[in-house]
């Protein structure tokens, strides 16, 4: 937040992330699936911007979109727009680069997944794991590498004795924290959290929450915190994104996202935050009808307007106008004032 | 709070840690059948390569007037140099009779069964009629049409099979999996096009194209090992190509490219190791095919050239003399028994692999 007038570390505009879809024998494109369509956000350094949407709105695209790994992983993908990175002087251009050029890169945009059991590669040992970024990206001998993952380890609180075990033999919780030690290995800027506790158990969760951002302050660490949850985000990041159908509608200060928010789809989406007070009234909850639209087939002008309980004949015409409100707060929605 | 995450862990075993193909290793020895299947057949595989001191009709040490000899390592031993008057080389079986009634200081030590494969043992005194002969006390198994002993042939035979099957597995091996790996991991245009050609190539007839090519060279072993091994590797590379394509959608290799590794990096050290199980789960089956094919291909004489003591070439013996039992019953038995127990291998293997056993490792 306070950083909001320097250079931003992370500054994606315009990005896109299509996929096309073969049929047929000929292997003809018959359609495209629009992931992420003409996001743009800044990131300042020392910031957690939280990226929130339901499952589908292109959250997760984003992250992988911007390290890199989503071109490698489908080589048919379409990336559009330009997701530029600025570090101590340098500048590059992630989803522009070429593999050899992103390499010096890859070690200052490290992520951590979701699934703590497929992200960890069953076959190594933790040592394995956490050593293997370093030897590709640090100059350390191997005795150094070996005290730097008991270090991480330490750090992540985990005892360095478990170094030669096998993942399978820690808890999801565990699990998590072997993720980041791997990904704080290399000395990263900036760290993409793709849901990082959503597969875990609530109790696990704040203590996983709790623990990025303690090395938040200790590393000086940048984060794309990628979430559904909106109280976890709330309590994590400065500032959030709300992303529908691969678009961003509403971003802000946590605080005004949070606690007043300006677009139709936000607030539906935090009145469905359950409440721990069973005798909460729950008689003004908005309740959405229907599915997320397929990112195949969008509806015309405004993704949102088949479930907006605002929608007007205009909103099928012509895409939403972007209201800038201030102070970094913008909202995908010109009927905002109706709310 | 860390603490509490530390006490779950430590109630694991105390004991090192295993990799999960040590501890498929160790379950693998705990099934008996499959585990002594495997003991005696790579006994019997490794002591075959000592088959030239225990099955041959070279002695393995002469002493001849005062001086020690060792044809069992080879070299040109002529008759008339040992006190034999006959012309070209020894023949050790007599001389060793010859010494025993000559000579005090002179004398042949012969391997255990001193028969070679190849040689013709129609002047045996110890044989007599036509061939094929029926077993005795000096050629346990009998001898075949040729009047060669059943006996070494199949103990050499043995050798050749297995030799041959971890020949063609191997190379085959290494085919499939690096093809079936680059479409899995490469997937899109290059998976698509690899896998027409491959169906194309799998289109070939393998029987016609061992006779064209056998018309033109006499295959020896290794051709013939190439050769089906450039017809065995389609399968395999269906099953890695589907592996790679299930493992390289999970988040370690989403991992292991924001790491910044290679490709052949993440194909080999990262995913490889986690699409093994079909591969080894199939091979001692791959075994039990390659051995009969090989039998298949001796049988219809397009293997194996001619003198080489093959298991194929003896059941054909088989069945042209059907009636001299012993060429009909040794040779298949032989055969059941080594699939038999390569099989009893391959059950094991796939228990040992079997998922539901260590589905928390998955």
């Amino acid at each position: 937040m306070s950083a909001a007038n320097q250079q931003p570390l992370l500054s994606v505009r315009d990005l896109k992330v299509h996929f096309p879809i073969y049929g047929g024998v000929l292997r003809k494109q018959v359609g495209t699936v629009k992931a992420v369509d003409g996001v743009s956000f800044d990131l300042a350094p020392g910031e957690v911007l939280g990226l929130v949407g339901e499952s589908g709105s292109g959250k997760t695209t984003v992250g992988r979109a911007i390290s890199n790994i989503l071109r490698a992983m489908s080589p048919d993908v379409v990336l559009g727009g330009e997701a530029t990175i600025n570090h101590e002087g340098q500048t590059a251009q992630l989803n522009d680069l070429k593999r050899s050029e992103m390499l010096p890169w890859r070690a200052k945009v490290q992520m951590i997944f979701q699934d703590p059991f497929s992200s960890l590669n069953p076959r190594m040992t933790v040592q394995q794991l956490i050593e293997r970024p370093m030897e590709l990206h640090l100059d350390l001998s191997s005795a150094e590498r070996k005290e730097r993952v008991a270090y991480l380890l330490d750090r992540v609180g985990l005892q360095p004795e478990y170094a030669e075990r096998y993942p399978h033999e820690f808890s999801g919780g565990q699990r998590q924290r072997i993720g980041i030690a791997r990904a704080l290995s290399t000395n990263p800027t900036l760290i993409i959290a793709d849901e990082p506790v959503s597969a875990l158990d609530v109790s696990v969760q704040a203590q996983v929450i709790n623990l990025m951002a303690e090395l938040r302050e200790e590393f000086g660490l940048t984060y794309l915190f990628v979430a559904h949850d909106l109280a976890i985000v709330y309590h994590i990041a400065d500032r959030i994104a709300v992303m529908y159908l691969g678009d961003i509608v509403e971003i802000g200060s946590a605080d005004q996202v949070y606690n007043d928010p300006k677009h139709p789809y936000t607030r539906a989406l935090l009145s469905s935050v359950p409440q721990p007070d069973p005798r909460h009234d729950t008689s003004g909850r908005i309740r959405l009808e229907g599915d997320i639209p397929s990112p195949l087939a969008k509806p015309s002008g405004c993704g949102f307007r088949t479930r907006c309980p605002i929608a007007k004949d205009s909103c099928a015409e012509e895409a939403p106008e972007w209201l800038e409100l201030g102070e970094g707060r913008g909202v995908g929605c010109p009927h905002t004032s109706e709310l | 709070m860390s603490d509490i995450q530390n006490n779950e862990a430590s109630d694991a075993p105390a004991e090192a840690p295993l990799s999960v193909l040590q501890r498929r290793w160790k379950k693998f020895k705990t099934l008996k059948r499959g585990w002594y299947s495997f003991q005696i057949l790579v006994f019997l595989y490794l002591a075959s390569f000592l088959l030239p001191f225990l099955v041959s009709s070279d002695a393995l040490c002469v002493r001849y007037q005062g001086e020690w000899h060792f044809p069992v390592f080879g070299g040109y031993h002529q008759a008339r140099d040992f006190g034999q008057d006959q012309v070209g080389e020894v023949s050790w079986r007599d001389l060793q009779e010859q010494y025993y009634f000559e000579s005090e200081d002179d004398f042949v030590l012969l391997p255990p069964y001193p028969y070679n494969p190849l040689e013709n043992l129609l002047h045996e005194s110890n044989l007599k009629g036509q061939p094929p002969h029926a077993p005795n006390a000096y050629h346990i198994l009998g001898t075949d049409d040729r009047g060669r002993d059943v006996f070494a042939r199949l103990i050499y035979g043995f050798r050749t099979s297995i030799t041959f099957a971890l020949g063609v597995i191997i190379i085959s091996y290494i085919i499939g999996m690096t093809v079936g790996a680059c479409f899995g991991y490469f997937s899109g245009r290059v998976d698509f096009w690899g896998q027409r050609l491959v169906e194309i190539w799998s289109g070939l007839p393998f029987l016609y194209t061992i006779i064209i090519i056998s018309s033109i060279v006499k295959p020896g072993m290794w051709l013939l090992i190439l050769l089906l091994a450039l017809f065995r590797w389609v399968g395999i590379s269906f099953y890695m190509r589907g592996e790679f394509y299930r493992e390289k959608s999970k988040d370690y290799v989403a991992a292991a490219i924001a790491q910044g590794e290679s490709h052949r990096s993440i194909m080999f050290r990262h995913i490889l190791p986690n699409g093994l199980t079909p591969v080894i789960s199939f091979a001692p089956f791959a075994v039990v095919v390659t051995i009969s094919s090989l039998v298949s291909l001796d049988y219809l004489g397009f293997g194996l050239p001619a003198p080489t003591p093959s298991w194929g070439e003896l059941v054909n013996q088989g069945l042209e003399n059907i009636t001299a039992w012993h060429l009909v019953f040794f040779p298949l038995s032989a055969l059941f028994i080594t699939l038999l127990l390569v099989v009893f291998i391959g059950e094991a293997v796939r228990e040992a692999f079997d998922p539901k056993v260590f589905s928390r490792l998955r």
